[in-house]
């Protein structure tokens, strides 16, 4: 089934927060945020904003009604600062004006005296102070202290990635109006509009049933929009409270990329032994997450590294420990992947030093350690079912890897300034909210009396194409046609204690409520079908196509007839479904148990050419065989396939974050952070479908796809770094990521920097 | 301010406006076009992308100053009924993901066409490298300009 938003979408038609028609009176807001990373406020001169003729009103942390706190997790973050700034970015007051561009120049008129203080910008070094959001934890397997004895090769070193602006097109940002009796209606572009009701709740003091919080859509949100799309929802929320106007704040870029967190970037240490046939005996790894100046997702972050540390592979002894690290940058937050593919860049890491100490190809020792039907995770959950070695072996054979290195290998040999590099990267990711009771959720199905129906359901439909998805699964119980569904807008007074859109679950757990809803009112239906056609109980009754059936035979009675049947019979056409993902736990004292539902599986194979005159690449194909499960829309999967693989790419090569040491943000804009555009997309994209008959829990056993093909693009550094090597085998660049040009270039000439003046430059167009 | 007379999707509009605002705001603001998009503000991502006289042009830079007697097409006026070559291309491949660039990238693909009824690969990103989408949905929009070349 085509995407549902489509239509609108190429016309422009449809609706974003800053679409929705402004109502009379609306303000607009602006936040003024410190200059300073870390430093202590001991002057805030507001006088000259409130003086400007179109300011209403300047607010700082004084005028808070209810708690100053927006933390999730932990409640470490304060709305607007009061003696202390933590980052530069931290709002500090907020003006209210009655025009945008009145609000921005008013802001500039505010003065703040801060007095700095150091800041720390290095998660070791804030982990040797002690600066942690939280107690380190330790996932452990085995006995890896002890067995090392066993290894014929042990290799250690480190490796480090950086962070990721989500850059979601559409920017942060929220719109909120009084409605009766002191309550507010936001619309809000969030992945999680219970967070945003909860917290602006909790700053205003208000009962969570004053808030009504509305999403339509997201222009994109990849985890920037799961908790830090709060703090704006609660800034206009809170002009509404203390003007009783409409507000309105839509964060400009800069503001958005200066103020808001980003991916968590991480350093590493790593050690791996293995034995003489290239099992790898131990594992061992350090995590220094850096955090940020709060906890914000944190901590959930950091957890789901440990429980992706080996990544597809079976390794008897284990320990991994993780820290994370209170820094003075803006909090960072989920971004696709959420900290698993932080922990799986450091074992490909650990992997390839030892492949390249020992002198066979990396692909070698992966293979051969591959997640098997009988082995377990560290955390002690079992892999059985996994698809880890099947899609190796299928990407392998499908792809004719025989032929691709040999396609390669003579490129190689004939070309001397440009070369070609390759790289399997087998991915695994566990579906579920690491924090078990998230995995809940609700679908409020309405039947109107003339048979159309209308869903709502917590999912937030952000260009993942969840929407289409739910009116699958409604119009397959149901037996309807789709375009008899409509998809609502997701609103807390319709489904109520949602989860955020996130954690590659919505669909799942949405789908599966839809689900439960459905069947509980297609056994409503049939019954009243049962009378209206003088059926005996033994008849089986069923609704398909549009029409009642009778033991498999298609009646004359429609959908709409019977709709109208049993409205006059004054049967409930309105249903309530609710879902909670069973069999998952977790003992966080032990690390020990059953978190996911099921795990996602794949191996990518990418091939990168390298320009070794200029350190440019350009990658020549990305061939995947993925797990899908049993794919139920293979339309949106491919999509989503495609442009996770595309943002890992990025993640991996030309996303480069900078702070300086003084925690200024030196990417802030457009201009100075390059994301991925139509040049950098592989040239070929081939993804197989693993398709799988076998169980699992999945919506129709479709597997999700939010998150995990974003992990395919770690293969783009290891391809790269395979040609670097190719050029110049002595190269030991450092497990650095993202590989931008400039240290591609570094790794070519690694150790052999005379010989850069030699390079026919004449040469230089002999590529082919 | 001064007043603008404007031919916006083959009406004549007026509006009356700081010189110095960019067409983009004027779009959104003053003459309630919203399906053109802000991204970036500094014509580095291609979201506000409209025809000035037939050529893509970054509308968030453009001020209105500048427009005269040049026409300007928006994504709402691209079509009339949005079955455009290239919207029912973009429809065929299904390309928009959460949809916020699609408009900019559907005039900026639309603008190409106009100049060039069969543009090769090359062609294609050098028009199109000036949209970024963060859905990384390049591999269809490729393909749907090649559908939409072969239907025009």
């Amino acid at each position: 089934m085509k995407n549902i938003d489509s239509n609108t979408h190429v016309r422009g038609e449809s609706i974003y927060v800053d679409d929705i028609p402004p109502r009379q009176g609306t303000l607009y807001a602006c936040v003024f945020d410190s200059k300073v990373a870390h430093g202590h406020i001991e002057a805030l001169d507001v006088s000259k904003a409130e003086a400007h003729p179109d300011v209403v009103k300047v607010v700082t942390y004084k005028d808070i009604p209810g708690i100053n706190e927006i933390g999730g997790i932990i409640k470490d973050e304060p709305l607007l600062a009061e003696k202390e700034v933590h980052f530069q970015g931290m709002p500090i007051a907020m003006v209210l004006a009655t025009s945008e561009h009145s609000a921005h120049e008013a802001v500039k008129r505010i003065e703040a005296t801060i007095k700095a203080h150091h800041p720390i910008v290095d998660p070791r070094e804030a982990h040797a102070k002690g600066e942690l959001i939280i107690p380190s934890r330790t996932f452990r397997l085995g006995d890896s202290e002890n067995a090392w004895d066993e290894c014929a090769y042990i290799v250690e070193g480190s490796a480090e990635s950086a962070g990721q602006e989500h850059l979601y097109l559409e920017t942060q940002g929220a719109y909120a109006y009084p409605t009766e009796n002191g309550s507010i209606r936001i619309s809000s572009s969030t992945q999680g509009p219970t967070q945003v009701q909860r917290t602006v709740g909790a700053v205003l003091g208000l009962p969570m049933h004053k808030i009504e919080v509305d999403v339509t859509r997201l222009g994109g949100g990849f985890g920037g929009k799961e908790d830090q799309a709060s703090a704006w929802a609660t800034f206009v929320a809170l002009g509404v409270y203390l003007t009783g106007k409409p507000v309105k704040y839509i964060l400009d870029r800069m503001e958005d990329m200066r103020m808001t967190g980003k991916r968590n970037p991480y350093v590493s240490d790593f050690k791996i032994g293995l034995s003489n046939d290239y099992k790898i005996i131990a594992y061992q790894a350090e995590y220094f997450q850096n955090a940020g100046a709060a906890a914000d997702l944190s901590p959930a972050i950091m957890e789901r590294t440990l429980f992706h540390s080996t990544n597809s592979y079976f390794v008897p002894n284990v320990t991994v420990q993780a820290h994370s690290c209170r820094t003075n940058i803006p909090p960072n937050t989920a971004f696709r992947g959420f900290g698993g593919p932080q922990a799986m860049f450091v074992i490909e890491a650990a992997i390839t030093k030892a492949a390249e100490e020992i002198g066979v190809p990396a692909s070698v020792i992966q293979k051969a350690n591959l997640l098997k039907e009988k082995d377990k995770f560290p955390y002690g959950q079992p892999a059985g079912g996994n698809e880890a070695v099947d899609s190796w072996v299928r990407a392998e054979e499908k792809y004719d890897i025989k032929a691709l290195r040999a396609e390669i290998d003579a490129f190689n040999q004939s070309n001397q300034l440009y070369k070609k590099g390759l790289a399997f990267m087998p991915i695994c990711f566990g579906i579920s909210f690491t924090k078990t009771d998230m995995n809940q959720a609700r679908a409020l199905i309405h039947i109107y009396s003339d048979g159309s129906i209308g869903i709502s359901t917590g999912a937030v439909e952000m260009g993942q194409g969840v929407n289409t998805k739910m009116v699958q699964v409604a119009a397959h119980y149901l037996g309807v046609d789709p375009s008899r569904i409509k998809i609502e807008t997701t609103n807390t007074t319709r489904v109520a204690n949602t989860s955020p859109s996130a954690a590659s679950a919505t669909a799942d757990l949405n789908g599966k409520a839809t689900g439960i809803a459905c069947n509980a009112l297609v056994k409503r239906l049939t019954g009243a079908a049962r009378k209206k056609l003088g059926l005996s109980e033994q008849a089986v009754i069923t609704i398909k196509d549009e029409f009642i059936h009778v033991d498999g035979q298609q009646t004359e009675l429609g959908w709409e007839a019977l709709v109208q049947f049993a409205f006059l019979e004054r049967i409930a056409l309105t249903e309530n479904g609710h879902y909670a993902t069973p069999t998952i736990h977790f003992d966080k004292e032990k690390e020990k148990g059953h978190p996911f539902a099921y795990h996602v599986y794949g191996t990518a194979i990418t091939c990168v050419t390298v320009d070794c005159v200029r350190g440019r690449y350009e990658f020549d194909y990305v061939k995947i065989a993925h797990d899908f499960g049993s794919s139920m829309n293979k339309i949106v999967d491919l999509g989503q396939t495609e442009g996770g693989l595309v943002q890992g790419i990025g993640w991996m090569t030309m996303e480069e974050l900078m702070y300086n040491k003084e925690g200024r943000l030196l990417t802030n804009a457009l201009s100075t952070y390059k994301i991925p555009d139509i040049y950098a997309v592989p040239k070929e994209i081939e993804v197989d479908f693993l398709e799988s008959d076998k169980e699992n829990m999945a919506i129709f056993k479709s597997k999700a796809v939010g998150e995990p093909p974003l992990m395919y693009g770690i293969g783009a550094y290891f391809a790269i770094r395979d040609a670097v090597k190719a050029f110049n085998p002595q190269a030991e660049p450092p497990f650095s990521a993202p590989f931008t040009p400039e240290k591609v270039l570094m790794g070519l000439y690694d150790g052999k920097a005379n010989n850069v003046e030699s390079v026919p430059v004449g040469a230089v167009k002999a590529k082919g | 301010m001064a007043t603008f007379d404007l031919t916006i999707n083959g009406e004549k509009k007026q509006v009356d406006v700081d010189p110095k605002t960019p067409l983009l705001w004027v779009l959104r603001d003053h003459l309630n076009l919203v399906g053109t998009k802000y991204g970036c503000g500094i014509a580095a991502c291609g979201a506000c992308t409209v025809h000035i006289d037939g050529t893509a042009m970054r509308s968030c830079v453009f001020p209105i100053s500048e427009v005269g007697d040049n026409t300007v097409t928006t994504i709402e006026g691209l079509s009339e009924k949005g079955d455009h070559p290239v919207q029912k291309a973009w429809l065929q491949h299904d390309v928009p993901q959460c949809g916020y660039c699609q408009a900019g990238q559907i005039m900026s693909a639309s603008a190409l066409l106009k100049d060039n009824p069969n543009p090769d690969d090359k062609a294609i990103d050098t028009a199109m490298n000036g949209n970024i989408c963060r859905c990384g949905t390049y591999t269809r929009i490729k393909a749907a300009i090649k559908t939409a070349a072969k239907n025009s």
